[in-house]
């Protein structure tokens, strides 16, 4: 629960972070466009500060939102069946969005 | 426990996302869990579109930056109408409402702002919700409001 918490906090930061480069630097649709302005999606993914905020955004909103998950889900129910299920499932799934993710990241920063 | 897993859930969900008969803490902490499944599911739809800046799922070595280019712009424009710029709206508020009824639990949890237990006398309100946490719950109400307000400017330019 403590994680929670903390990630939560860290998620106002980096995501303040996020959502002011994308809405608050200027056009919104600049912004999404894939190159053409000083805060484009490549550009972001290029800027080394800004492509670390991003990764550790995707590390704490994972956690965030799939421990959350496994909270409402194991207190509907309790059981060894159940909460091994839960927990599995989401743990499972926390490391495919942040392999992807992390993919996503690298890929876009080594983009020429 | 000896009742089958099924009827549990049930009861379970109406219990927590429909708590009538409960005061204003409940209603706040229904909201909050509601609006973290709501922006869970907008965090899984991200991550797959973000995928598609550099070519989708079955992209994992370096890639041309033209079909990356092409990719993205197509997917931006299958995004860009007006259906998803509401769910936009709508994320909006339900994350900003998340994130200050947040900090206001944070505060909670560890002891602060929270009113003095006494015997609880008619009308028998929760002494938990102080004023001070009151507020901050109205200020998550209104800063949900005014991200709203935001994103439609933003979105539909009104």
């Amino acid at each position: 629960m403590l994680l929670h918490y903390v990630t939560g906090l860290g998620i106002v930061i980096a995501g303040g972070v996020h959502l002011f480069t994308v809405f608050l630097t200027g056009p919104y649709l600049q912004n999404l466009a894939f190159s053409g302005g000083a805060y484009s999606v490549i550009s972001v993914y290029r800027n080394i500060i800004l492509a670390v905020t991003l990764e550790v955004l995707l590390l704490f909103v994972d956690y965030h939102a799939l421990n959350g998950i496994r909270v409402i889900l194991i207190e509907f129910h309790q059981g060894e069946a159940w909460e091994r299920g839960v927990s599995w499932t989401l743990i499972v799934a926390g490391i495919l969005l942040l392999i992807y993710g992390t993919r996503t990241i690298l890929i876009a920063n080594a983009l020429a | 426990m000896t009742e089958p897993l099924i009827s549990e859930l049930k009861k379970a969900f109406r219990g927590w996302f429909l708590p009538f008969k409960y005061n204003l803490e409940r209603w706040a902490y229904a909201l909050q869990r509601l609006s973290g499944i709501v922006v869970t599911g907008y965090f899984l739809a991200h991550i797959v579109e973000t995928g598609n800046v550099v070519g989708g799922l079955s992209v994992w070595s370096v890639p041309s930056t033209d079909m990356a280019r092409d990719i993205w712009t197509a997917t931006f424009h299958f995004l860009d109408n007006p259906l998803f710029d509401t769910g936009l709206v709508v994320i909006g508020f339900m994350l900003a409402y998340h994130t200050i009824n947040g900090i206001r639990l944070t505060l909670a949890e560890f002891g602060f702002l929270e009113g003095k237990a006494s015997r609880p006398d008619f009308p028998y309100e929760a002494k938990s919700l102080s004023k001070v946490q009151r507020a901050i719950f109205w200020l998550s109400i209104l800063f949900a409001v005014a991200t709203t307000v935001y994103a439609i400017n933003v979105f539909f330019g009104v």
